[in-house]
């Protein structure tokens, strides 16, 4: 039997209270009671109350800063332009006329290079670096006295199809250098120092965060988004996370990324130029012969030379002007004196 | 005493009763809240979905819903890779800076197949099938990328191919198939798939897009419509707009047509895309008619006019008497009458 508790002092048995005197004694108990609960609540959420909110959970030691990886500069040897239908010669010679593969690599180190390699695309489309140009890069970076080469990018599709239908990653490994490919404990987060995007942000960085020198080399596309695809977008493929949440703001975080990464050299390849339906293509109608090559030390020039070869000009693509604001690079590439060389057909 | 009691008894079952039912109440509602938080749509709290993986049971139940694409592979040919599927939260992950446009264009899904040739392993293809909705949406986003200068198919109704690849609408599918080279074998492999398509994959190839009848067709150039959904011309309130292009020797003429809901609307869209221009550096010129806009577009012509629900036009014309001569032609059909079923 369970004990019907029953609160009138007139159903208890005993002799009846006063019902005044009962009733405002109850109503004071429970008014006690609820008084407490309700401070009690209070006490707790005031304890419990984290004025920060929820963090990602990541350390201080925990947030990286890619190196600098660019050289000295040497004034007229920012940016070379060269013209000819073989990729292989005109890379050959556009570095040449920066100092030779020698001002940029030094015996002894390791050379991250960040190819194009978003898609899982074959190379006549030209949606990926090709992998002649890269191959050929890796054996300068070698004949310099490389004690290692690694390739890598943190591609759009699935990685592994990426490097192999686009040809890179053979083209890399036959010339020696060691693929990277991303997974998730070689990234690392980052911030970058007056950025407002690239905040606590994951990078593909033990690839690269353990070179010396780093190269860029990202074929000139049309981008539906952006305008244009080039050098300094090719750094898109450091970022990890749900990246394309940026999409949003495609000028401000293409402009972060010139700040974020200072290379050593970006090639820019426009020996075919995506001129329609970027940055994936589809089509080889979709690209033009432009039979040029550019190469430099500083991503903001190359691409704003690489912009006219689409028809476009420095202020039709507004990450330009914000980089250099930035401090990231010169738009004005004339300025640099860019040195120019025409490669025929049959020369060596 | 005893009737106090007994309303006291009566009084504690009522509590009893009320008691029972509050706690019957609260039960459910605890129930609905856990029904629902098993539930609830993950994307509209910010939560990374992109990295949870369907297990196969639930793949292979996506996958019953879904065309064939393995089905679809030419003789002499295997997948290359597992099919793919991409839906509006990761298509960026397929086409990266491309998916705004078929986001904005109604896009519902994507799926991918590539197919090796047995032969050679550089001989490869990827099959891509987007779901757009209507073939509305499908031809929008076919004719934005059509790429200049290549071979219509005229055995379908919107349908091209260049050396590489071939690019069609099906119903509400826009579908791709585009080769890793410009081989034989791949040209004929790809033509295989294509008459496999038609069919197998379900579609309303009967659907029709009325304006498209409404250009004329005289110089017309073929294959030249494009249908623009949203900011025609750099114009955000010009929408579902369609462009035909119209050939003179080596001139080219660009008309334009937008059908809207009402004539009110229309009339909206023709005084807001004539501001529009004239407040980018258009100089307006004289005419008598209220409901047509001639304007001097940094050195070309642009005309706008307005009939019924039609908003319709001429953009960039650099030769102002063709230009005349086509506007007069949209005119004159647009104002033709229209058949009416026989009773």
């Amino acid at each position: 039997m369970t004990e019907q508790r029953n609160y009138d002092p007139r159903l208890r048995g005993g002799k009846p209270a006063p019902a005044a005197a009962g009733d405002r004694r109850e109503f004071l108990s429970r008014l006690s009671k609820a008084g407490i609960a309700v401070a009690g609540c209070g006490v707790a959420s005031y304890l419990l109350y984290d004025p920060k909110g929820p963090t990602p959970g990541i350390k201080a030691e925990d947030i990286v800063t890619l190196p600098d990886f660019s050289v000295p500069q040497k004034d007229g040897q920012t940016i070379s332009i060269v013209q000819g239908p073989d990729r292989v010669k005109a890379v050959n010679k556009a570095i040449e006329l920066l100092g030779g593969i020698e001002r940029f690599i030094n015996k002894g180190e390791t050379v991250a290079i960040k190819p194009n390699v978003a898609f899982a695309s074959p190379p006549m489309l030209g949606a990926t670096a090709h992998p002649e140009l890269v191959a050929e890069v890796v054996r300068l970076c070698y004949k310099a006295g490389a004690k290692q080469v690694i390739v890598t990018d943190n591609p759009i599709n699935d990685p592994a199809s990426c490097f192999t239908l686009s040809g890179v990653g053979k083209a890399a490994s036959q010339g020696g250098a060691e693929v990277v490919l991303p997974k998730d404990y070689l990234f690392k987060h980052t911030t970058l120092a007056g950025g407002k995007l690239i905040k606590n942000w994951p990078i593909f960085y033990e690839p690269v965060g353990r070179a010396d020198k780093l190269i860029g080399i990202t074929p000139l596309k049309h981008h539906h988004r952006a305008g244009a695809s080039m050098s300094m977008k090719n750094w898109y493929g450091l970022l990890g996370g749900r990246r394309n949440v940026f999409h949003q703001d495609i000028n401000t975080i293409i402009a972060e990324l010139a700040m974020m990464v200072k290379p050593t050299l970006v090639i820019l390849d426009a020996t075919f130029v995506m001129v329609t339906n970027g940055p994936t293509g589809g089509s080889v109608s979709d690209l033009k012969r432009a039979n040029t090559l550019i190469a430099s030390t500083d991503c903001v020039t190359a691409d704003s030379y690489g912009c006219s070869l689409l028809n476009l000009k420095v202020s039709d693509l507004p990450y330009l002007a914000k980089a250099e604001k930035a401090g990231a690079g010169t738009t004005d590439y004339q300025s640099l004196k860019p040195k120019l060389a025409v490669i025929q057909q049959s020369q060596r | 005493m005893g009737s106090a009691r007994r309303r006291g008894r009566q009084k504690a079952a009522l509590e009893s009763a009320i008691s029972i039912c509050l706690l019957v109440i609260l039960f459910l509602i605890g129930l609905g809240v856990f029904v629902k938080q098993s539930d609830y749509d993950m994307s509209r709290f910010g939560i990374d979905t992109a990295g949870i993986e369907l297990s196969s049971q639930q793949l292979g139940l996506i996958r019953e819903k879904k065309p064939d694409l393995v089905s679809l592979g030419p003789d002499g040919f295997t997948t290359l890779s597992e099919a793919e599927i991409y839906n509006p939260e990761n298509l960026y992950e397929k086409i990266n800076g491309k998916a705004p446009l078929y986001l904005e264009s109604g896009f519902v899904e994507l799926l991918t197949q590539r197919f090796v040739s047995n032969n050679d392993d550089n001989l490869w293809m990827e099959l891509f099938v987007y779901d757009m909705a209507t073939t509305r949406n499908a031809f929008s986003v076919y004719s934005v990328q059509k790429r200049a200068d290549t071979e219509l198919l005229p055995s379908m109704q919107f349908a091209y191919k260049t050396s590489n690849g071939l690019y069609f609408v099906h119903g509400k599918y826009y579908i791709e198939l585009v080769g890793s080279s410009e081989s034989a074998e791949l040209l004929g492999a790809r033509g295989q798939v294509v008459d496999k398509i038609s069919s197998t994959l379900p579609a309303d190839k009967e659907a029709k897009i009325d304006e498209l009848t409404l250009f004329p067709e005289e110089d017309l150039v073929p294959g030249s419509t494009k249908l623009y959904l949203t900011s025609a011309f750099g114009f955000e309130g010009l929408t579902d707009t369609f462009i035909a292009r119209y050939k003179f020797a080596d001139e080219i003429v660009t008309a334009f047509l937008s059908k809207k809901g009402s004539d009110a609307e229309a009339i909206t869209v023709f005084e807001n895309y004539s501001k529009f221009l004239l407040d980018n550096g258009g100089k307006e010129l004289p005419t008598t008619n209220p409901k047509i806009k001639f304007v001097d577009f940094y050195g070309t012509l642009e005309i706008v006019a307005v009939a019924g629900p039609f908003v319709f036009g001429i953009h960039e014309a650099e030769n102002p008497q063709l230009a005349a001569k086509v506007q007069k032609r949209l005119i004159n059909r647009l104002l033709e009458p229209t058949e009416t079923p026989e009773k």
